[in-house]
């Protein structure tokens, strides 16, 4: 019976180590919002244009969130308030933010 | 008169040759003077022309702006780049990275907001919102056909006729301004001539009454005298015809005919031995039978007269001249002063004198030169200073 635990808690190790920083921090997160976070991804977009310029007001907000600072409607703050500052490194957010892109980029997208 | 005729006809070609470089070259200032003006009215009416042009595409480019805003929004279910059969577009974001592009072109200029290039109009604007990170729409449209046609046409009319005027103001303007130099050079040239032309018939008239006079009459003293006159007589008629044959020779036919020139040249030895005498000069000379060339009798006299005439006058008092006639050479040779071997080759450049201690022009050996080229004869010039001179003339048997 040890033996079992032992190997299935090894899998579910495994497992969450081949999951993105990404996937790990930002995804579970916006799932319980009922704005998709592709929608935050293109309000972005919409504002700062580039890749650089896009991920540096991304990485600015994640560490220093206000309302001010926030792309999002004053609607959706008053309901959920603005977020609470990010406890990742910043390579990692760096990880997190070049996934977030590629997974939304217009890029190579537009047929 | 033909010297006259021939003289003023010179002046005019010379005053037409004059006018023409002139004319070409106020010509040519005008042409770039109107080419800079053109460019400038051109690029004024291109400018004119894609201003109107930037209205209908800005419309355009709104249309396209209005879709991409509609994609943006739905960009999670369609992912179909609007397109238009009215014109090509493209989008590009803040770092000028293409998002997407239906343009022939690849390389588009995103500062300038709108151009032409390879017959198509470029116009481009930056959006307010970067809908699909868009921050910049570039749109591409056909150039509409001839439309500087009007402009091409204006530019020729106008130009056409303002070339025309000026080059006509021009010559007018030259006209008047060369008159008074003209009339002082034809006043100048006329005098001249008429002087050279009167020089003539004295001269004739001396020589021809001292060949009327029987030496055998007078007495030595006399004879000396006379002797010096025909010399002096004979100098001028050299000057004379000279100066006659420079005016003339670009106008005078050319009377080829068979010369001996063993007889010719005996002639010259003959007409110059009184000079030779002068100076005591010794004339010896070899001379072959039968050597003929067919050309120009006054034309090799003066030739002939002019070596002969060289090689006495810078000749030493009691020196010596010796002509060798063979079948493709005459060389006269003396033992004058020479001059030095590397002053040799610009002998035959008018105007040219190396030793001014004896009268002349440096006319005579160029006209040598005009001669021998005319004829196609080869002249060379052999001299060392203090020893003499020896010049050869040779032709092709």
């Amino acid at each position: 019976m040890e033996k079992i635990v032992g190997f299935l808690l090894i899998c579910i190790v495994c497992v969450s180590a081949r999951e993105s920083t990404y996937e790990r921090h930002c995804v579970p997160c916006h799932k319980e919002l009922p704005v998709k976070i592709d929608k935050f991804f293109y309000r972005y977009v919409l504002k700062y244009s580039s890749e650089t310029e896009v991920k540096h007001a991304m990485m600015h907000y994640l560490k220093n969130p206000t309302k001010e600072s926030s792309i999002i409607s004053d609607g959706l703050i008053n309901r959920f308030g603005v977020k609470k500052k990010t406890m990742l490194s910043d390579d990692a957010l760096s990880e997190a933010l070049d996934t977030y892109w590629e997974t939304y980029k217009v890029f190579n997208k537009l047929k | 008169m033909l010297v006259l005729k021939s003289w003023d006809t010179n002046l005019r070609s010379r005053e037409k040759k004059t006018l023409w470089s002139f004319l070409f070259l106020y010509a040519c200032l005008v042409l770039i003077s109107l080419f800079f003006v053109a460019f400038l009215y051109y690029d004024l009416q291109r400018e004119l022309f894609l201003q109107h042009q930037k209205e209908a595409l800005s419309n355009l480019t709104n249309e396209q702006i209005t879709r991409l805003k509609t994609l943006h929004v739905n960009f999670d279910k369609e992912r179909f780049y609007p397109r238009d059969e009215r014109f090509n577009s493209a989008i590009y974001d803040s770092a000028l990275h293409e998002i997407f592009s239906t343009l022939n072109s690849k390389n588009v200029n995103l500062y300038d907001d709108i151009y032409i290039k390879d017959h198509k109009i470029y116009y481009i604007k930056e959006l307010e919102s970067y809908y699909l990170g868009a921050r910049y729409i570039a749109l591409e449209v056909p150039e509409p056909a001839h439309w500087d046609k009007k402009i091409y046409r204006t530019l020729f009319l106008y130009g056409g006729i303002i070339f025309a005027l000026t080059v006509l103001i021009g010559y007018f303007l030259l006209k008047l301004l060369l008159r008074p130099m003209r009339d002082a050079i034809t006043l100048l040239d006329r005098f001249i001539k008429d002087t050279t032309h009167e020089l003539n018939t004295p001269v004739n008239t001396i020589l021809s009454n001292i060949e009327m006079i029987d030496p055998t009459q007078l007495d030595p003293a006399l004879l000396k005298k006379i002797n010096r006159i025909t010399i002096a007589s004979k100098t001028i008629s050299n000057l004379y015809d000279d100066l006659t044959y420079l005016i003339l020779s670009h106008h005078l036919s050319s009377h080829d005919e068979t010369v001996d020139l063993k007889l010719l040249l005996e002639e010259r030895l003959e007409y110059f031995s009184l000079l030779c005498e002068s100076k005591k000069i010794r004339v010896s000379s070899c001379l072959e039978e039968n050597v003929v060339l067919s050309i120009d009798r006054k034309k090799i006299t003066k030739l002939l007269d002019n070596i002969l005439s060289n090689a006495v006058k810078y000749n030493t008092v009691g020196g010596s001249i010796h002509v060798e006639l063979h079948d493709g050479l005459i060389q006269i040779s003396d033992s004058g002063r020479g001059m030095d071997a590397s002053k040799t080759k610009h002998a035959f450049e008018r105007y040219v004198r190396f030793d001014r201690s004896v009268g002349g022009f440096g006319i005579g050996l160029s006209i040598v030169a005009a001669i021998a080229k005319e004829y196609g004869l080869f002249v060379d010039i052999e001299s060392k200073r203090d020893e003499g001179t020896k010049v050869s003339l040779s032709w092709k048997k």
